[in-house]
């Protein structure tokens, strides 16, 4: 405590705290929720109390949320002090203390994520009291809610900590709702699978993290953010000043970034997310799409400091980035499930804000997990919409021309302005996040970073492909319809599309899909608040941890934009300034996209599952459209290399084992059996010699030890 | 008194059993049981924790007191926790087994009595002659419970169980004599018991007696954590033991090893300790991580659980060797967390046993349906198992690696600590989470998850309800408390584990100063060259 600045952040850290430990009422409400419905399941209720508490509660926290961000959100950073959670001294200087507490570091970082995951966890539980309705008599609604309040509580603890061991338990608590929502199906083999890949796929990168916040200590002598971005200042200015960073510090970011490609479904850990479809979908888009996998995102951002120092780090995240955002788009082209084509989507989106990472605008990124987040929760909600009343149908191939059919017109206008804001089309929220992060991608300095924005661009136009290959399939076209496997209809045949009659949303799926779609328009406005910092979300990363590093690294900054201004002289004419020609350019290649999806999967249309260039040009890119169809064999490529050999060795260590058992009694040779035998006459005798036998010796003993002295 | 009065209060209720009728054993169990546990409950609350490294309540009888025997008891928090421990686990234990025991109940519950007093024998000893006697005596109650109250193959567990143990014990009291002797040569031939004696004379000790000492005691000890490889015995037993049986031996009995080498390898050998420790912790993350894949593919339930638990204490005896106090204190409370979770397992898959007579993951699934709140508990304490971050199991194992990790981490920064590991050790060990993961969850997946399977010509229990009854919830509820209170807030627990760990490891930490970083390598924000790290020590090195 020597340490000035330490003695310095303690005394700030202290004073605000009986002002602001009202804001321990955001993680604490849903934890409220949570046990609530624990006790209607336990107590048996039926009713949709544990909906309507879930939401009441959930949007209190996110009123608590909102009153927080206006009364402070200007104010730098709040600490909540809560309670040691966690603490081991072994002496009193620097480093000699583990300790993690139940304490909450909220800068404007934090304020943009808890608003939009308290609020849309509000639309989508509300969402969820008419979608979960079907399983009110089982006790499995409540049991959701339960789980659904846990989930946003743990995201609270993840987002709001003041230290990396309360993230870590956030992160491991979200995994842990993400394993119990997806299988919450729990009879179908295939969620039980689903939700074990999940948890197990997530553990890897949770290694990755754990060891990340083990060198973190050993390193920094502590886990709150607080001194560590105090020292990482130090380290900065150091940098600055000609030095070079410790090698600890380039190694944490490449630790730290598994976790969050684990937690962010990004290459190559994606492939839980789109197995994680089979838990519902209001689940899906709240967890699978919203919020819990832009966790890693916020890692970075919230690390983006640290990662700055480390090159590798940094190009890592980009090309990882970059690459998955390709892959999956290139798997979401031709996936015929709509959830999974949306599953899909959001790694490739994913991907998009890691590059936007990588190339250190974590403006770009955070905007683009905002209002992604809005969008892309209408496109699953509306797919839910359609999944509710289609009895589970999700083939593309067997639904056509849904926004024809009374009752649809919500649904179809909400699929349509998430696709439209999915694929970047002109003026929505997509455009103006997307192109945030391309443009800077093509003018960063780094290695290859220019192929990065290319790459990023070409991944935009197949976007808008696949998004209005959906769009255009289900709500346009002949109609038609068929039921899926949920339907149990007298007649039969579970495709005879005439005895079937869909159940139209209702007021609660409507009004969220209508919230959504202004959230997902509106959220496009944010761009023009604010102008000097690219936007209001661009003013509240700029007054966070991850703005000052951007301020403190101005050297680099100025590099980059110099470099940037380089390049665009060079090509003069034909670029000039990156972010006007981003605009034209991804607008140019986003109606390509969705221009070839009209052309494509509408002409000559005569049936659902009928569109005769599609399927032309399927045959005709044959084998590589089976293999995109198939996702590339990477699950069976995973299957081969890594499970099945562990597999293997487990068996034959299970062998070695049981040999060894049987060995060593071999060993022992004769005398279990000769035990055996001898004494099976009577149980009673068996125990009463082993005792005798016990007592001997230890008299013999003591009689040794006697005669001795 | 208190102490004794802990011991004699089971074994009273041993006799009292004796002599009462069958109809009753069981409640005059539970009653005898639940006075222990008060016993124990005073005991604490009436233990001076602001000096938890102070052995209290010590108090001395004379046996045998011209050869210098008496025996004498004291705990500190360590001690006092596994106390605590094993007179939670008794009336849970007896009111496990209302349902499941009906025959030769008098026996049954009579010897888990006895069981009970020798365990807390063996944790409030203070002097060797009280701890060999009681460390050897749990031998024959629990030998008597699996060979009586078990399964098909229980006789040949039985005798299995017994061998190991018994002969690993020997060695490690041939190890103990051998310190006796050497100090009762210190002594002028004069022979004393007392532990804390025995350590002073045993820490003369050259280097090569302290090697063969720390070989001998490891030999008993690494056989009852269990240790890879000697610990075949345990799935056997476990499998074939009563559900009591299979808590007490998760729970406590597992725990006399690593006590053992807690009270007694560290502190006696610290020279040995300090040299053999990277060695020892490679046997521990093989163990790991080669029982976890072993889980893995076990398709009987118990087994699963069983081999997780060698599993398990590999983590505890790694954080032991980290010879630090994050290490030891994890350790400790991992002995604590495992009983907890572990215990709480297996009386879980007691109660599904007892419903459907078969721990065959191919014969039974998708229990939820059936019986909800069993579910509930049984993911419950699979993710306490698991790890997972608010629940018991991952203070514990966090601070177990953790302690590896900056175990010998030298120019790493200031939270390293002088310790024989490092880095490499916990990265490998760390990788036992994605392991623990998989065979858990493939345990939960099949019995609680999935479609409902259950046994060809299955009839419901006579007496027993499809879910859980009350008796049986007040079984698992006390033990899920516990886990989520040592999970949420275990800090008062590790404050007083901070003082008796650092005076037990603080011998072999000596031993080792030399390897202290040089001045000025800790100081992490100078643009110093990376500092080579070394993560072992020099003599260890080799076993890496």
């Amino acid at each position: 405590m020597s340490d000035p600045t330490t003695m310095l952040l303690a005394a700030s850290a202290g004073a605000p705290d009986s002002s602001v430990a009202w804001l321990l009422q955001v993680p604490l409400l849903p934890l409220l929720a949570c046990l609530l419905c624990g006790l209607f399941r336990a107590w048996g209720v039926t009713s949709k109390l544990p909906g309507y508490t879930t939401v009441l509660l959930l949007a209190v926290a996110f009123v608590v949320t909102l009153s927080g961000y206006l009364s402070f959100g200007g104010h730098g950073a709040q600490v909540v002090h809560g309670f040691d959670w966690l603490r081991v001294s072994w002496g009193d200087g620097p480093g000699e203390t583990l300790s993690a507490g139940f304490s909450l570091y909220i800068d404007s970082l934090t304020w943009l994520w808890m608003l939009f995951v308290t609020g849309l966890a509000t639309l989508i539980a509300l969402y969820s009291t008419e979608y979960m309705a079907e399983d009110q008599k089982t006790g499995g609604y409540a049991r959701y809610f339960s789980f659904f309040s846990l989930f946003v509580f743990m995201m609270s603890c993840l987002v709001m900590s003041d230290n990396l061991l309360l993230l870590y338990l956030g992160w491991e608590g979200v995994g842990l709702c993400s394993y119990l929502l997806i299988g919450y199906h729990y009879t179908k083999p295939s969620a039980v699978a689903a939700a074990k890949k999940a948890f197990i796929v997530n553990r890897v990168g949770d290694l990755g993290l754990a060891l990340g916040l083990m060198l973190t200590f050993v390193h920094f002598g502590t886990l709150e953010y607080r001194e560590i971005f105090a020292r990482l200042a130090e380290i900065q200015a150091v940098v600055e000043a000609g030095g070079s960073a410790p090698w600890q510090v380039e190694l944490i970011p490449l630790l730290l970034m598994v976790g969050a490609f684990g937690k962010s479904a990004q290459l190559p850990l994606y492939v839980w997310l789109p197995d994680a479809m089979e838990g519902p979908t209001p689940v899906s888009a709240l967890i699978h799409a919203a919020t819990m996998v832009t966790a890693g995102v916020y890692l970075v951002a919230r690390f983006l400091p640290m990662f700055a120092l480390s090159p590798a780090a940094l190009g890592t995240v980009a090309w990882v980035g970059a690459g998955t955002a390709l892959l999956a788009a290139t798997i979401g082209m031709a996936q015929y499930d709509i959830k999974r084509v949306m599953a899909y989507s959001t790694v490739s989106q994913l991907g998009y804000m890691f590059l936007g990472l990588g190339v250190l605008t974590a403006t770009g990124a955070a905007y683009h997990v905002f209002t992604h987040a809005f969008f892309k929760a209408t496109l699953f909600l509306a797919c839910g919409a359609v999944m509710h009343g289609f009895a589970g149908q999700l083939d593309l191939r067997r639904l056509s021309g849904l926004a024809k059919v009374p009752g649809w017109r919500v649904t179809a206008v909400a699929m349509l302005v998430g696709c439209l804001c999915l694929a970047g089309f002109v003026g929505t929220s997509g455009f103006f996040s997307k192109d945030m992060i391309l443009a800077e991608a093509f003018v960063t300095p780094g290695p290859g970073y220019r192929l990065l924005g290319w790459i990023g661009l070409a991944t935009a136009g197949l976007t808008a492909y696949y998004a209005f290959r959906v769009y255009f399939r289900v709500f346009h076209g002949p109609v038609e319809f068929h039921a899926g496997e949920e339907h149990h209809g007298d007649d039969g045949h579970d495709d005879h599309g005439h005895g079937f009659h869909p159940h139209a949303p209702g007021w609660a799926i409507n009004l969220v899909l209508i919230a959504l779609v202004i959230g997902s328009l509106a959220a496009a406005a944010p761009y023009f608040i604010d102008k000097e910092h690219h936007g209001w979300v661009g003013g509240l990363v700029h007054s966070s941890t991850a703005g000052e590093i951007v301020r403190a690294s101005a050297g680099h900054g100025e590099a980059a934009a110099h470099a940037g201004e380089a390049a665009a002289a060079e090509h003069g004419g034909f670029f000039g300034d990156p972010h006007r020609w981003m605009f034209l350019a991804s607008s140019v290649v986003g109606a390509i996209g969705i221009l070839l999806a009209w052309v494509i999967h509408m002409t000559g249309r005569v049936s659902a599952d009928r569109a005769p260039i599609a399927d032309a040009l399927k045959a005709r890119l044959r084998p590589w459209s089976t293999l995109a169809e198939k996702k590339w064999l990477v699950d069976e490529l995973y299957d081969a290399l890594i499970r099945r050999p562990l597999r293997l060795l487990a068996h034959i260590l299970a062998l070695i084992d049981q040999a060894l058992v049987d060995g060593l009694v071999d060993g022992v040779g004769f005398a279990p059996r000769l035990f055996g035998k001898s004494l099976r006459p009577s149980q009673n005798g068996l125990l009463q010699n082993y005792a005798v036998g016990m007592g001997g010796g230890l008299v013999f003993i003591l009689l040794v030890v006697w005669a001795l002295s | 008194m208190t102490l004794f009065a802990l011991m004699l209060i089971p074994l009273a209720g041993a006799l009292v059993v004796a002599w009462s009728p069958a109809r009753q054993a069981k409640w005059i169990a539970l009653a005898w049981t639940g006075l222990a546990l008060l016993a124990a409950v005073f005991a604490a609350g009436r233990f001076d924790w602001a000096n938890p490294a102070r052995f209290q309540f010590d108090a001395e009888a004379p046996f045998l007191p011209s050869v210098g025997i008496s025996l004498s008891v004291g705990v500190d928090s360590v001690a006092l926790l596994l106390v605590l421990l094993t007179a939670l686990l008794g009336p849970l234990c007896v009111l496990g087994s209302f349902s499941a025991i009906t025959e030769r109940v008098k026996t049954y519950y009579g010897w888990l009595l006895v069981l009970q007093a020798a365990m807390t024998g063996v944790f409030v000893a203070r002097d060797l002659i009280l701890f060999y006697l009681a460390f050897e005596f749990t031998l024959v109650p629990m030998f008597i419970l699996i060979s009586l109250y078990g399964s098909d193959n229980r006789r040949y567990a039985a005798i299995k169980f017994f061998l190991f143990t018994f002969t690993g014990s020997i060695l490690a009291l041939a190890g103990l004599v051998y310190v006796a002797s050497v100090a009762a040569a210190m002594n002028d031939g004069a022979w004393t018991f007392q532990i804390d004696a025995l350590r002073r004379a045993a820490q003369t000790m050259s280097a090569s007696e302290q090697g063969w000492v720390l070989a001998a005691l490891l030999a008993g000890f690494a056989v009852k954590v269990p240790l890879f490889p000697v610990h075949t015995w345990l799935p056997l037993a476990h499998t074939e033991a009563p559900t009591a049986g299979s808590v007490i031996l998760a729970g406590v009995l597992l725990k006399l090893g690593t006590y053992g080498i807690y009270r007694f390898v560290l502190p006696f050998v610290p020279v040995a300790v300090a040299e053999y420790a990277p060695l020892i912790a490679v046997v521990s993350i093989v163990g790991i991580l080669y029982a976890g894949l072993i889980c893995w593919v076990q398709t009987d339930v118990k087994k699963l659980v069983a081999y997780s638990s060698v599993s398990h204490l590999g983590f505890c005896v790694l954080g032991l060797v980290a010879l630090n106090i994050v290490g030891g204190a994890g350790s400790v409370l991992y002995m604590i967390n495992h009983g907890l979770s572990t215990g709480a397992l297996f009386f879980c898959i007691g109660m599904m046993y007892e419903r459907y007579h078969t721990r065959s993951m191919k014969e039974v699934g998708g229990l939820a349906r059936r019986m909800p709140l069993w579910a509930f508990f049984m993911v419950f304490f699979t993710m306490a198992s698991v790890g997972l971050p608010g629940l018991n199991g991952f203070v514990s194992e966090f601070m177990s690696l953790m302690g590896a990790f900056q175990s010998g981490a030298y120019g790493l920064g200031p939270g390293a600590t002088i310790g024989p590991l490092g880095p490499w050790f916990a990265a490998v060990a760390a990788s036992g989470m994605i392991v623990a993961a998989m065979y858990l969850l493939y345990m939960v997946g099949a019995v609680v998850f999935g479609p409902l399977k259950e046994p060809a010509g299955h009839h419901p229990h006579p007496t027993l309800p499809t879910d859980l009854n009350l008796r049986e919830t007040l079984v698992l509820a006390p033990l899920a408390v516990l886990c989520v209170a040592l999970g949420v807030y275990p800090t008062p627990v590790i404050r007083a584990l901070e003082a008796p760990v650092g005076e037990t490891i603080a011998a072999a930490v000596e031993v080792i100063d030399y390897a202290r970083p040089v001045e000025g390598l800790a100081d992490a924000a100078s643009p110093a060259a990376p500092a080579p790290v070394s993560h072992t020590s020099p003599e260890g090195a080799g076993h890496e």
